[in-house]
């Protein structure tokens, strides 16, 4: 492994971080309110510690998957670090650890927020709350796009496209063709959401700061209530949209864009992603109609929005879904856990793994059926190995466990149940609120600093796959 | 890019870092000393013309309570100097405003305080007022905690200015100590990447490059140092390779 390089390229991370809060600085500056030094202070140690290798250490022809993965993994730490500074810096509700939480949760795309007011921040931190999430959507993309292929992890196997054939390139190849997939796609989406925010009433402020936030499918909203504040159904149905279109593989809908649209309906994974949606919104609905809305519009049109903004792990509301009925929390708790597709940047377990765990279990049935029978998985007409089932089935089993021992964790920090394993599970699964006092009309302030660490942990470990974040800490790795 | 610029840059940037920090400190200093200052000169002054003022009440009510008890001249004495010491208190107030809702404030003070002189400037010795405690009760007593209640809200509007003020003050004390703690944080953790790129990308290639020359010079052997950067280092290198491979060459020749 060389050292040097990796420090090169956390150098760039940190310089790109370096531009945001240069923006976000002279956003402040603009509105005249008090981030502005804050902002343009962290600016300055981003950008001293991110030149200076950059222009000590040459840069490298080749580089190799660990060290592309060793690059992504603490680029994405360092970014958590600087991230932490400008909060730090402006006081009032941040403590250290909730600096650090609020870093990692914008940077890992979850939204979970200790913010007990979050107008009161100056719009220079608002913006860079938001701009968190969009560096780290980017991040995500380069990094389940580029770097797990290389670690022959589940991802990519599903897709027989551009995208899969790039995992066989070497990384520099792939992280630049990825680059600019993701930068038409990503950029498209956000400045698409971003206009039409705008028509729907929103000023500009607003609309660009929750269009990076619904493409990053993070969640901060510089609104105390969320989009719940502006009650408006444009508004809501926009960011559904959007919410929905993040949570597919960004390699498909650069496809899907280029003029080649039946991809959607050929994958599988797309078909059970919409499906899985439309359902949970008709079994919300009739859940809370006459429970909570007298009225059916009212009912579906809640409903809809929490289950795409949960089911894609975002995390905006519209509502309080803690006054839902039990049946509607555990749909949400399920789709907390399943969230949307691979490449994108969604979180959870993710509709791939569903999909490959089904197929692993009519796998078993006809493998009982038939002991000797020769039984391939096929999905989209691509055989999936063995090893492939069985890393989904250690993923699944490791995430209901991570979640298990984070609750018993929080339970153990005098957390109530309902609290405990909805942060833990929403944490994990990047999603950001939860239920009880983390609820949508809630936050995490009141979740002691031992606790805040541990949901930290969570979101890192639910961001890099798991493996992503283990592996990296494995001195078997460095050697 | 050469090494004077490489080391200077980090130099730069890290001198530009402490400048802010100790710009933003002074500044956030300064802020702290001038909300001192307005608590002192807005809400202090405020507060202490709303004592005076519910003191000299409280002497007012005093007075017409001997005035009903017939004390004519010890009464009115009293009551003329109470009303004094409020008017003054008053007129201070007045002069003071600093706060939204505040002139709404005095406005209600002075109206509330005209309605009670209006009830003991009037004859009470010798009256049927004197000794008529259902009267002092229902009229007096009322009108002057009305006008208590409107130096107390006076009271209240600044006592919260002043906590809002001083909690702020905490905020500030934070943002004008964290640039400090935050600068030497970063300014330790960059002497040690300092160090750690001079020596990679300065003194091993040096300490390479005498190596080889001195290899070169006890057994002949030739000098393969190789520096990735193309500043000056490298191209003390190269030249050294070429001066060499000159000298080999007339070497050889001879």
């Amino acid at each position: 492994m060389r050292y040097p390089i990796i420090l090169r390229y956390g150098g760039i991370v940190l310089l790109l971080n370096g531009a945001f809060l240069c923006l976000a600085a002279l956003i402040s500056l603009g509105y005249g309110d008090g981030g502005f030094f804050p902002l343009i202070y962290t600016c300055l140690i981003a950008v001293l510690f991110g030149i200076f290798p950059f222009i000590f250490i040459p840069p490298s022809e080749e580089i190799s998957n660990k060290e592309g993965f060793t690059i992504v993994v603490s680029g994405w730490i360092l970014s958590c670090i600087i991230g932490m500074v400008p909060y730090l810096l402006w006081g009032g509700e941040f403590t250290l650890s909730k600096a650090w939480f609020e870093s990692v949760s914008g940077f890992t795309t979850t939204g979970a927020s200790i913010l007990t007011d979050i107008e009161v921040l100056p719009s220079g931190l608002l913006f860079w709350r938001a701009s968190t999430h969009w560096i780290g959507g980017v991040g995500i993309i380069i990094f389940v796009l580029s770097v797990l292929p290389s670690m022959g992890r589940v991802g990519m196997i599903l897709y027989r496209t551009e995208i899969s054939a790039l995992a066989t390139s070497n990384f520099r190849y792939r992280a630049k063709k990825t680059m600019q997939l993701i930068m038409f796609v990503y950029l498209g989406l956000t400045a698409l959401q971003s206009v039409f925010l705008m028509i729907c009433g929103l000023n500009l402020f607003d609309a660009v700061t929750h269009a990076f936030s619904t493409i990053s499918t993070g969640g901060f909203s510089p609104k105390n209530a969320s989009i719940g504040h502006y009650g408006s159904v444009p508004v809501e149905t926009v960011t559904m949209i959007f919410m929905a279109l993040s949570g597919i593989h960004f390699g498909l809908l650069f496809i899907a864009f280029s003029g080649k649209p039946s991809v959607f309906f050929r994958s599988t994974v797309i078909r059970v992603y919409i499906f899985m949606l439309m359902a949970g919104i008709i079994l919300a609905a009739v859940s809370v109609q006459g429970t909570v809305y007298p009225a059916w519009t009212d009912a579906f049109r809640h409903a809809a929005f929490q289950v795409i903004s949960i089911g894609t792990s975002t995390g905006f509301a519209t509502t309080d879904t803690n006054l839902w009925p039990p049946f509607a929390q555990l749909l949400l708790i399920f789709f907390m856990f399943q969230c949307a597709c691979s490449g994108s940047t969604t979180g959870g377990i993710k509709i791939d793994r569903v999909v490959l765990l089904w197929h692993a279990f009519k796998k078993r049935i006809m493998k009982v059926e038939h002991p000797h029978a020769f039984v391939k998985a096929k999905i989209d007409g691509v055989t999936v190995d063995d090893d492939v089932l069985e890393a989904t089935l250690l993923f699944i089993t490791l995430f209901i466990v991570i979640s298990f021992l984070s609750t018993l964790a929080l339970g153990a920090l005098g957390m109530d149940n309902m609290t405990a394993f909805s942060a833990s599970a929403a944490t994990l699964a990047n999603v950001g609120p939860g239920f009880g006092l983390v609820g949508t009309a809630g936050n995490f302030s009141l979740i002691p600093e031992p606790g805040l660490l541990i949901l930290s942990i969570n979101m890192l470990l639910g961001r890099l796959e798991i493996f992503g974040l283990l592996l990296f800490f494995l001195l078997k790795f460095w050697k | 890019m050469g090494l004077r610029i490489k080391i200077l840059s980090g130099f730069l940037i890290l001198a530009a870092m402490l400048l802010v920090a100790g710009t933003w400190s002074i500044y956030e200093l300064r802020n702290i000393g001038q909300s001192v200052q307005h608590i002192l000169d807005d809400n202090y002054h405020s507060v202490n013309a709303a004592k005076c003022m519910t003191e000299s009440l409280e002497r007012q009510g005093s007075a017409v309570l001997l005035l009903m008890l017939g004390k004519r001249e010890e009464g009115r004495t009293i009551l003329q100097s109470a009303h004094e010491s409020f008017s003054q208190a008053l007129v201070a107030a007045h002069n003071n405003i600093t706060l939204p809702g505040e002139q709404s404030c005095i406005d209600a003070i002075g109206k509330a305080y005209g309605e009670y002189r209006a009830l003991w400037s009037q004859s009470i010795v010798g009256t049927g007022r004197e000794g008529d405690l259902n009267w002092y009760l229902s009229e007096v007593h009322a009108s002057f905690l009305a006008v208590k209640l409107a130096v107390a809200s006076l009271m209240d509007l600044n006592d919260n200015a002043m906590y809002t003020t001083a909690y702020n003050l905490e905020a500030r004390a934070h943002r004008a100590t964290m640039p400090g703690i935050i600068a030497i944080a970063s300014a330790f953790i960059f002497s040690l990447l300092f160090s750690f790129l001079i020596n990679l990308y300065v003194v091993t290639p040096i300490i390479s490059v005498t190596q080889g020359i001195r290899n070169y010079l006890e057994s002949g052997k030739p000098l393969n140092v190789k520096v990735e950067t193309s500043d000056e280092l490298g191209r003390l290198v190269s030249s050294i390779q070429n001066l060499i491979s000159r000298f080999q060459a007339l070497r050889d020749r001879q």
